[in-house]
C-alpha cells in the first residue's frame, strides 16, 4: 500500500528522469554519442568531449506534433554529423524534457537543464507561452551565458529588449508573417480581416502583428475570437465562429496550433463562414491538413479555404539544395521519438515544414560550433554567431547575424493545399471567395 | 404534576433564550464575516490590479503585448481571479483573458473607470471588477474580475463553520440546563409525592407514611421541608402557632 502510494507520488519524477535518460539513449543508439547522461557533464561554460544541448518542448498533448517533428528534423542532421565524427571530434547530444506546451513545466525543465544537467545551451524550444516564461531565467543567470538558440516561435519577446540579448532566432517573426498575410489580403480587396487566436502570449503576439499591419493601412481588426490553449480537434469552436460571423470578415487569420485551428476551420465552413482561413507557420501545417481531410469523401471540403504562411521553403521543392539534403537525411536516419513520450501512438511525418525548420536549425547550429577552433565555450558563442555573415544554408536566402540582427532569416512563404499537399501560393486573387 | 409543568416552562424558557442568543450571534457573525471577507477580497483584488499595473508600465511602453499577455496569464492562476483585461489610454483592449471573446457588457463599459463595480456576465457568473490605472492612467488601465460566486462560497463556508460551532454550544447548553433542572425537579417531585401521600391520610395515620431516607438526609431546602413534613405528621397540630418553625428563618436559609 505504502509502496504503491510512494510510487504514484514519485511517478511524475521518475517519468521525467526516464524521459531525459531516454533522450540520451535515443541519440547515443543512433549516433554513438559520447555524451550520455551521467557519463559526461560539460564544464560550466565549455563543452567537453561532447556538446549537450537542452530542449524542453511539446512531446505530449494536443500540440505534440510540433515538438516531435522539430526534434526529428534536427536529429536527422545531428545524426549525420555525429556519424561522420562530430564537430572537431565532438558529438552532439540533445537532452530532452517534455513540457506539453505548458509554461510551468517548461520553466521547471529549463531550471533542471541549466542547473542540474548543465547543458551547453538551450536549443529547439517550442512555443511562445513557454519561451516567454523562460526568458527572464536567462537574464537571471546571465553570468552563466546560457543562450537560447532557434526557438520555434516568431514572437517578439526574444527578439527585443530586455530579453533579446539572450536568444538567437533563425526563423522570420510572426510580425513578418502576419504583415505579409495582411498586405496580400488587402491587396486583393479583402479589407475586413478577423483574428482567431490562442488566449495566451502566442495568440497575443500574432494578434498584435495583425493589428499593427492593419494600422499601417488605416484599418482595424474586424472581429476577434479566442480559444483555450490545449483545445482538441474533437472540441467545438462554434461559439468562436458565431462571434466572427457577426463581424462579416473577408478573411480570418488564425494564430494557433493545428488541433484548435483545424476545429475552427471545420466549424467555420460548416456554419457558412466561407472565407480564406490563414494560419501561421507555427500551426503545424501537415497535421492541420491531416485532421481536416482524413476520412472525408471530399478531402478538400475544408482544406481549399486554407492559406498557410511558412518560414522555410516547401519540402517538396527539390530544386532547393537544403531540401534535397533534408529529404535524404530524413529518409536515411528516420529519427524516432523516445518511447517515454509515446503514451499514445504517434505516426511520424515523412517530411514537414516543422521538421525542415528543425533541420535547418541544426544545420546552422553546427556551423556555429565549427566557428570554434577547439571546444566551444559559452563566452565565445555570441562572437561565433556574429561571424555568420551571408552564410548559405542552402535554402535560397543568405543568413546573417550581428549585434543588431539576432534573427537569421527574414523571408516568409505562402502556401495553399492542392491534392492534399502544400504548394506555393502564386495568385492571391485566385483564393476562393 | 405541577412540578413537571413548572419545569417544562423553564425548559422552554431556557431553549427560547438560547435560541435567541444563537440567532442573534449568528446574524451578527454573518454580517461581520460577510463584510470583513468582502472587504478583504476587494482589497486583495485591488492590490493585485495595482501590482499588474505597476509591472505593466515598461512592457506597455515597449508595446510588447506578448509579454503583457504572459504577465496577466500568470495572475489568472490566482484563486478567485476569473478575468483580466488591459485597456490603453484610448480605451482599446490590448490584452485580455476572455474565451471565446470579450463579453458585450465589458465592451460597452467605461474603460477608464477605476471604481469597483459588480458585474454579471452571461455564461460566466457574477464578478467584482476592480481597476487600477497604469502610470496614473496615461498608459492605460488594468481591470480584474474576482469571482463573486467563489467569494460567496468562501463566506458561506466561514459563516457555516461559525454557526456550526454556535449550534453545538446551543445543544450542549440546552442539554446541560435540562440536566440541571432535572437535578432540582427530581427531589422536588419526591417531596411533593411524600407531602401528597401524607396529606391523603387521616391525621392519626400520617405518621405511618414512610419518608424517603435520602430525602430526609438532604441538607438543602428540600431536606428541610421533608423533615418538617415528617415532624408535622408525627405531632398534633400545636394549639400555639408560635410553636411552628419560623417561615422567615426558612426563607433566609434558602
Amino acid at each position: 500500500m505504502h509502496s504503491s502510494c510512494a510510487a504514484a507520488l514519485l511517478a511524475p519524477w521518475a517519468r521525467l528522469a526516464n524521459a531525459a535518460l531516454a533522450a540520451g539513449e535515443g541519440v547515443s543508439s543512433g549516433a554513438g554519442s559520447a555524451a550520455a547522461p551521467g557519463r559526461q557533464a560539460p564544464n560550466r561554460g565549455a563543452a567537453g568531449d561532447g556538446i549537450v544541448l537542452g530542449t524542453s518542448a511539446a512531446f505530449t498533448g494536443p500540440s505534440r506534433g510540433l515538438g516531435n517533428e522539430l526534434y526529428r528534423g534536427a536529429m536527422a542532421y545531428f545524426r549525420q554529423i555525429n556519424d561522420s565524427g562530430g564537430i572537431n571530434g565532438r558529438r552532439i547530444t540533445l537532452k530532452l524534457y517534455d513540457d506539453g506546451y505548458q509554461p510551468d513545466p517548461c520553466v521547471q525543465n529549463t531550471l533542471k537543464l541549466m542547473l542540474e544537467d548543465q547543458v551547453f545551451l538551450l536549443f529547439g524550444y517550442v512555443g511562445t507561452p513557454t519561451v516567454t516564461r523562460v526568458l527572464p531565467m536567462l537574464k537571471k543567470f546571465q553570468e552563466e551565458q546560457i543562450y537560447m538558440f532557434f526557438p520555434f516561435t516568431g514572437a517578439q519577446p526574444q527578439r527585443e529588449p530586455p530579453y533579446g540579448d539572450f536568444a538567437f532566432n533563425l526563423r522570420a517573426s510572426y510580425r513578418q508573417e502576419t504583415a505579409g498575410l495582411v498586405e496580400n489580403f488587402l491587396a486583393t480587396g479583402r479589407r475586413r480581416i478577423a483574428v482567431f487566436y490562442q488566449a495566451d502570449a502566442y495568440g497575443r503576439s500574432g494578434w498584435a502583428g495583425v493589428r499593427a499591419a492593419l494600422e499601417n493601412h488605416g484599418e482595424t481588426i474586424a472581429g476577434e475570437a479566442t480559444y483555450q490553449r490545449g483545445s482538441r480537434f474533437t472540441g467545438t469552436m462554434r461559439a468562436q465562429v458565431e462571434i466572427l460571423q457577426k463581424a462579416a470578415p473577408d478573411a480570418v487569420i488564425c494564430v494557433g496550433a493545428y488541433a484548435a485551428c483545424a476545429a475552427f476551420a471545420r466549424d467555420a465552413i460548416d456554419l457558412g463562414l466561407r472565407v480564406p482561413i490563414a494560419n501561421l507557420s507555427f500551426v503545424g501545417s501537415e497535421n492541420l491538413v491531416n485532421l481536416l481531410s482524413e476520412g472525408r469523401d471530399d478531402p478538400e471540403t475544408y482544406t481549399r479555404w486554407l492559406v498557410n504562411s511558412q518560414v522555410v521553403p516547401s519540402y517538396e521543392d527539390e530544386s532547393v539544395p537544403a531540401v534535397r539534403e533534408y529529404r535524404e537525411l530524413m529518409a536515411r536516419h528516420n529519427p524516432q521519438i523516445p518511447e517515454q513520450f509515446l503514451d499514445d501512438p504517434y505516426s511520424p511525418l515523412p517530411q514537414s515544414f516543422v521538421s525542415l525548420e528543425g533541420f535547418v536549425n541544426a544545420k546552422l547550429m553546427c556551423e556555429i560550433f565549427r566557428r570554434f577552433d577547439g571546444a566551444p565555450v559559452r563566452a565565445g558563442l555570441e562572437e561565433a554567431v556574429f561571424s555568420i555573415r551571408d552564410f548559405d544554408l542552402g535554402i535560397g536566402e543568405q543568413v546573417s547575424f550581428g549585434p543588431e540582427r539576432r534573427q537569421g532569416l527574414q523571408r516568409v512563404y505562402y502556401t495553399v493545399v492542392e491534392d492534399g499537399r502544400f504548394v506555393p501560393l502564386t495568385d492571391w486573387n485566385a483564393l476562393p471567395a | 404534576m405541577k412540578v413537571h409543568k413548572l419545569f417544562q416552562r423553564m425548559r422552554f424558557g431556557i431553549f427560547a433564550l438560547f435560541g435567541l442568543i444563537v440567532l442573534s450571534t449568528s446574524l451578527l457573525c454573518i454580517r461581520t464575516v460577510d463584510t470583513e471577507l468582502s472587504a478583504e477580497y476587494a482589497a486583495n483584488s485591488q492590490s493585485i490590479a495595482k501590482t499588474i499595473a505597476d509591472a505593466s508600465v515598461d512592457i506597455l511602453l515597449n508595446r510588447n503585448l506578448a509579454t503583457l499577455q504572459s504577465l496577466i496569464d500568470q495572475f489568472l492562476e490566482v484563486q478567485g481571479i476569473r478575468y483580466i483585461y488591459i485597456t490603453d489610454e484610448t480605451g482599446e483592449f490590448l490584452a485580455h483573458t476572455f474565451v471565446p471573446g470579450i463579453p458585450e457588457v465589458i465592451l460597452e463599459s467605461d474603460p477608464f473607470r477605476t471604481e469597483p463595480v459588480e458585474r454579471s456576465l452571461p455564461g460566466m457568473g457574477d464578478f467584482l471588477e476592480v481597476s487600477s490605472p497604469i502610470l496614473a492612467g496615461v498608459a492605460g488601465t488594468v481591470h480584474l474580475g474576482m469571482d463573486l460566486d467563489l467569494v460567496a462560497l468562501k463566506i458561506q463556508r466561514a459563516i457555516g463553520q461559525q454557526v456550526y460551532l454556535i449550534s453545538i454550544l446551543l445543544v450542549v447548553g440546552v442539554l446541560a440546563s435540562i440536566w440541571l433542572v432535572n437535578l432540582v425537579a427530581r427531589p422536588l417531585a419526591a417531596l411533593l409525592a411524600y407531602a401528597v401521600e401524607t396529606a391523603r391520610r387521616p391525621p392519626e395515620e400520617r405518621a405511618l407514611v414512610i419518608a424517603n431516607e435520602k430525602l430526609l438526609e438532604r441538607d438543602d431546602e428540600v431536606g428541610q421541608l421533608a423533615r418538617l413534613i415528617l415532624y408535622m405528621s408525627r405531632t398534633r397540630p400545636p394549639s400555639d402557632p408560635q410553636a411552628l418553625p419560623d417561615p422567615g428563618a426558612a426563607r433566609s436559609a434558602a
